[in-house]
């Protein structure tokens, strides 16, 4: 709490905070960075499981990871093109 | 007697690993154990400088590996403290004149011979880590509190338990007054990071160079607060897990007496 007010009172961030900040996110993306077979075993598994819902283009399905300031996302960009009517309900 | 094999690795060179080899194998070796420490570091040796004994090198750790020579050949005895023993790296290999299954093999005869082995790991994760780790029982991991040392020991944990040897961290160089500041990461932070256990804590001591430059003994100055972290470190690993981790504390100096300065900082 007093550490909550120093840091509103002075507007600074201890550099230890943000040592602790990158390490995490670094550990994280170095664990994905791992190996492009994950990533490309997934975007196969990803493709396959909307495909049971939308017709989708299967080539410009694009997969990517992202990393901002305080987390890394997976970002998944589809275009749709029409819906299965069979699953739909 | 079936002794124990402890690699002392680390992924990031310069962290300390040559100095708590040396330190924790003297205290060991103190506390009555027959101790070896081993260079693993082929092409690059130190241990045997820091320890005082690079003038008594006949044979080395790829002699014995490749059965030139035998254990107790290589193994120097050290000039102050019986039941302890080095032996040193060879400096004119390269470090795939071991391989990983003579190292392990060499491995079982050690155990025959001493209650404890320590393996000084050369920084990286190539030939030289996996001859070390390869017959290893346990692990020491040195990190100093640093984004990049905390980063690389994450690498080594990982490839240890990939190998089923159990690793405990060892946080070196630890800056207290700097902690208390914010500046540096603390224990808590690295261990919150890392999710491993402890097995001590080392602060920053202008006696580990100090001894370096003599070839003495770390853990025979009762000035050394490193020293002091080590011995305790020994006693953990023989038979006395529970011995509380001490926490470096910053030397109550004109400013800490005052109670000023750092306390804002709580
Ligand atoms: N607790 C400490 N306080 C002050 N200096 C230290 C401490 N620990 C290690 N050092 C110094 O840091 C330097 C590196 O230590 P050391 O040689 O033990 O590291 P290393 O991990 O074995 O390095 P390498 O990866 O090159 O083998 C040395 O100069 C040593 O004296
Ligand atoms: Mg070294």
């Amino acid at each position: 709490m007093i550490e909550g007010l120093f840091k509103k009172l002075f507007g600074k961030e201890k550099s230890k905070d943000a040592a602790k900040k990158r390490l995490k996110l670094a550990l994280v993306y170095d664990k994905l960075d791992v190996s492009d077979d994950l990533i490309t075993n997934l975007h196969q598994d990803i493709v396959d499981v909307i495909s049971k819902y939308f017709i989708i283009d299967k080539e410009s399905i694009k997969l990517d990871i992202k990393r901002s300031d305080n987390s890394s996302s997976l970002i998944l960009n589809t275009p749709i093109l029409s819906t299965r009517r069979s699953q739909s309900a | 007697m079936e002794g124990k094999i402890i690699v002392i690795t680390s992924g990031k060179g310069g962290v300390g690993k040559t100095t708590a080899t040396a330190s924790i194998g003297a205290a060991l070796a103190m506390e009555n154990k027959k101790v070896a420490v081993i260079d693993m570091d082929i092409g690059l040796r130190n241990l045997d400088v820091v320890m005082g004994l690079e003038n008594r090198i006949v044979f080395n750790i790829v002699d014995a590996v490749n059965g030139k020579c035998k254990v107790q050949q290589a193994a120097i005895k050290d000039r102050k403290i019986d039941n302890l023993f080095l032996i040193p790296a060879s400096q004119s290999d390269n470090k795939n004149v071991i391989s990983p299954a003579a190292m392990k093999n060499f491995c079982k005869e050690l155990r025959t011979e001493f209650d404890f082995v320590l393996l000084d790991c050369p920084a990286g994760i190539e030939q030289g880590f996996e001859n070390s780790v390869v017959g290893a029982d346990e692990a020491i991991v040195i990190c100093t509190p640093e984004v990049s040392a905390v980063r690389d020991a994450d690498r080594v944990i990982g490839l240890l338990y990939a190998k089923s040897v159990l690793p405990k961290l060892l946080v070196n160089r630890i800056v207290p007054e700097m902690v208390a500041r914010g500046d540096m990461l603390s224990h808590e932070d690295v261990v919150d990071v890392l999710s491993i256990d402890l097995i001590g804590l080392v602060p920053m001591d202008d006696n580990v160079v100090i001894s370096t430059n003599t070839g003495a003994h770390l853990i025979h100055n009762k000035q050394s607060q490193a020293g002091k972290a080590f011995r305790r470190i020994a006693m953990r690993l023989n038979g006395n897990a529970d011995l509380p981790i001490e926490v470096p504390r910053a030397k109550k100096g004109f400013w800490g007496k005052l109670g000023f300065k750092r306390g804002r900082n709580k």
